[in-house]
């Protein structure tokens, strides 16, 4: 098929499907014209009975915690996957620092160390100021990254090192499901929350809800260090082999 | 035991966390057996939630957030018979994908089979769900395993490039599907499905309704591969290892099509049930006829094995919309059993690909003439795959065409049989001809008509055959007797009864009230009506027919082959042009698809 038949049926065809899309979306609701009750029910109930006050992580981490193990799970399976697929080049090349600068290096290292602890503290009050495990998990592997960029790649290399990552991101993964069957182990339905009493505002407000978010923080900040680490390599891997 | 609920899903991906937690240092046998472990357990559970089902729909809040009022706060498993049934064959298959593998593949094997449990652990939660959106998380679950599965191959440029088509179409179609969810959400306020359908039910559909509808049930058909929304399937197949091929003939696809059973019964149907069956029934009742058709033809072109098995697993996609299209319980349960057969015993016809492949690294039907003499207990299983797959009475497949018959007469649509039995017969003669050439040496070794494909090679391995031929003996079997396993058919009708029964869903999702619980169902094989057995026999006839035909078509008289060249010959040319392998094309088709649907609904049920 040429590339101009194909034109010539899919244009049609796209303004039908434009027409049905603006006919179809002419029926929601106007900007802040929200009628609930989803949105009203959790913002109800996500602080007096979770003591959570970031309602989008009880959400995510605790009543529609199931959702965010999936989720999880596919950036494990995501992850898996890219390692599976790029097996083949699988070598490690020497490489000289090529960062010169001794500023670039000073204040890089002290935005590696900024960055991390940001994610960590991401992690651990998500549920009290806006934040939870799968974003401080990016900000922590994001600041790891830093590393390539002030320090060169040697020394990115003991982050990106898969005999350290892969136990930390099936650890989180496992985690999160472990914490889920806890609960049913004690008779509950899965990943209720076991724990949740702690004085509003503070770390132990969240109950089991903490833990999930720091399983979740492990799986994908190591989940994202072995993607950065693998698609680092696929840059490098090639320069190194022409110098 | 609705506790039972969550561990198919979540027992295969603790499996899976456990083997990459350990993956550098758990020796290989250990790590296998977590594997084995995980896979088994998710089985045997689906298989406890599934036999609990029959009596009552399994209920399972997570988090313990039960609704309130007629709002549902979490997430709900619901199980009933039909979403048990269907997490219980894709965790069966997943048992069997991983015992096979065992011996089929070892370089990459460890991230393989974590993918393989994911994949599992997503179908599972796929079937069991109650939650629009915890929907979609695991479809896109099942999508990244099945996209990186199917390009295990890397290292060849077709695995990279079926993969590719895979992903694209498919992400297409999760996209369409999240759009449908956010209209659902900006109307009803709602993602639980029970509630979705209280909330849509009564009220006359407007555009908005209308639209979710078509973005939901073509994003499902994307994966469900039916025309023209089917173009990756053959090419996903090709390149995938037959372990995975079994996962994506035998349990994804039919998945795309459990999505579409609930999106109407469940969701819609209360929207346009009373006035507009009808007009939903004649759009679903064409795509379904069209694919069976299609498929089955586009089968009958190939000489690559696996992409024969693939085109005529789409055939028999479309004769499973068929069946939920009728919209007849009779036909739902004919669809049900259709899912089980045809999934076992398609499955069995991959395996024995994947043996032919790892014993002559090769699975061109035109080049492998004769030599597959060396294997004939693999021949024997592939003549009876095929064989099962045309709807011989009480034999395979059987029992889903005897109830979709038996549906179509119901509802006085009795032009359908016929269709649907020339379908299998074309698709079952494809797969007798590539086995008779195969494993007998029968007919010519060229033949212009057959598209030509790539040689491929097989994965590393360390295979035991006999492993390989006892994972492939056990499926296959299963799948020959599926027509008369004692009770199944009562069974699959009940449990179409349950998933088309709205109220009594919404009562219990949202109310919690439990309807009484059926009486005990007997284990009985019906007899059938006379028209299914003659439907049964003739599915066979053609097949056998084509199959000879497609062999030594040419020692028919002239008089014979030149009109019947001339009239099938340019439709057969215009169908291999546009099966293109081309991925804008794809995209193309799968626009052209949706517009059309949803226009066509747009007029109807408006």
């Amino acid at each position: 098929m040429t590339r101009r038949v194909r034109i010539w049926i899919f244009l049609p065809a796209l303004a039908g499907l434009a027409a049905l899309l603006v006919w179809g979306y002419l029926g929601i609701p106007g900007f802040g014209d929200y009628h609930g009750p989803y949105g009203f029910v959790l913002d109800r109930l996500a602080t007096p009975l979770r003591h959570m006050d970031n309602v989008v992580n009880a959400t995510t981490y605790d009543i529609r915690g199931f959702d965010t193990l999936g989720e999880e799970f596919i950036l494990f399976a995501a992850v898996i996957g890219v390692v599976m697929l790029l097996r083949d080049t699988d070598e490690k090349p020497e490489m000289r620092d090529e960062v010169e600068s001794d500023l670039v290096r000073v204040f890089g290292t002290l935005a590696v160390g900024g960055a991390i602890l940001v994610g960590l503290w991401l992690v651990a009050f998500g549920f009290v100021t806006p934040g939870g495990g799968f974003q401080g998990g990016v900000a922590i592997a994001g600041g790891a990254a830093l590393v390539y960029l002030v320090a060169g790649y040697r020394a990115f290399a003991a982050f990106g090192d898969e005999q350290v990552l892969d136990p930390i991101k099936g650890v989180g993964a496992g985690g999160y499901v472990v914490i889920g069957l806890a609960a049913l182990v004690s008779g509950l339905p899965y990943l209720t929350n076991l724990f949740s009493g702690g004085a509003v505002g503070t770390v132990w407000s969240g109950g089991s809800a903490g833990f999930v978010n720091w399983a979740a923080g492990m799986e994908v900040a190591a989940a994202n260090l072995i993607l950065y680490a693998e698609f680092l390599n696929q840059y490098i891997v090639p320069i190194a082999r022409r110098s | 035991m609705t506790w039972a609920l969550p561990l198919p899903v979540v027992l295969p991906l603790l499996a899976a966390a456990v083997a990459t937690a350990g993956d550098h240092v758990l020796p290989r046998r250990a790590a296998d057996a977590i594997a084995v472990v995980g896979a088994a357990s998710s089985f045997a559970f689906a298989l406890v939630v599934m036999l609990e089902s029959e009596r009552h729909v399994q209920l399972h809040w997570f988090g313990g957030w039960k609704p309130h009022g007629d709002a549902a706060i979490g997430i709900a498993f619901a199980a009933d018979p039909l979403g048990a049934g269907m997490a219980a064959l894709a965790t069966g298959l997943v048992l069997a994908s991983v015992l096979y593998s065992w011996s089929f593949t070892r370089e990459g094997a460890r991230p393989y089979d974590v993918l393989l449990l994911c994949f599992g652990g997503a179908m599972a939660g796929f079937s069991l769900t109650g939650d629009v959106f915890n929907m979609f998380v695991w479809f896109e679950l099942m999508g990244v395993s099945a996209y990186a599965l199917a390009g295990f191959q890397i290292k060849e440029l077709g695995p990279l490039q079926g993969a590719v088509n895979f992903a694209v179409t498919n992400t297409v179609g999760a996209y369409m599907i999240l759009m449908g969810i956010a209209l659902l959400y900006a109307r009803t306020g709602a993602l639980n499905l029970a509630q979705i359908g209280h909330g849509l039910a009564g009220h006359r559909p407007d555009g908005l309704v209308v639209l979710a509808l078509t973005l939901l049930v073509c994003g499902f058909l994307v994966k469900a591969a039916i025309v023209p929304f089917h173009l990756w399937l053959a090419d996903a197949h090709a390149v995938a290892p037959a372990p995975v091929c079994l996962l994506f003939s035998g349990a994804m696809v039919a998945l795309g099509l459990l999505g579409v059973t609930r999106c109407y019964w469940t969701v819609f149907e209360g929207a346009f049930g009373a006035e507009h069956a009808h007009d939903v029934r004649a759009v679903l009742l064409a795509l379904g006829v069209v694919t069976a058709l299609v498929g089955a033809a586009m089968a009958f072109l190939q000489r690559h094995l696996k992409r024969l098995l693939a085109y005529s697993t789409i055939s028999h996609m479309g004769i499973v919309l068929v069946g939920i299209a009728l919209l007849d319980q009779k036909s739902l349960g004919g669809a049900a059993d259709m899912v089980l057969s045809h999934g076992l015993l398609k499955g069995a016809l991959f395996l024995c690909s994947g043996i032919v492949l790892l014993r002559f690294q090769d699975v061109d039907e035109l080049r492998l003439h004769g030599r597959g003499r060396e294997l004939p207990v693999v021949g024997v299983m592939y003549g009876l795959g095929a064989v099962a797959l045309t709807g011989l009475p009480y034999v395979g497949t059987y029992l889903g065409h005897a109830q979709i018959d038996e549906g179509a007469t119901l509802d006085h649509i009795e032009w359908v049989q016929p269709l649907l039995m020339l379908a299998a017969g074309i698709s079952g003669g494809a797969i007798l001809r590539s086995g008779a050439r195969v494993f007998l040496g029968w007919g010519p070794k060229q033949d212009p008509l057959l598209s030509p494909e790539p040689a491929e090679s097989s994965p590393e391995h360390d295979a035991s055959y006999p492993a390989l031929l006892a994972v492939t003996a056990v499926v296959l079997a299963l799948g020959l007797v599926a027509s008369v396993v004692p009770g199944l058919g009562q069974r699959v009708e009940h449990a179409a009864g349950v998933a088309r029964d709205r109220t009594a869903y919404v009562d219990l999702v949202l109310h919690g009230i439990q309807r009484p619980a059926p009486a005990r169902l007997p284990f009985v094989v019906e007899p059938t009506a006379t028209e299914s057995l003659l439907y049964g026999t003739g599915g066979l006839l053609i097949a056998v027919t084509l199959a000879l035909v497609g062999l030594y078509r040419r020692r028919l008289p002239d008089a014979v082959r030149a009109p019947v060249g001339a009239v099938l010959g340019p439709p057969a040319r215009v169908a291999k042009l546009v099966h293109s392998g081309v991925i804008g094309d794809y995209v193309m088709w799968i626009t052209v698809g949706t517009a059309v649907v949803g226009g066509v609904w747009a007029i109807l049920l408006h």
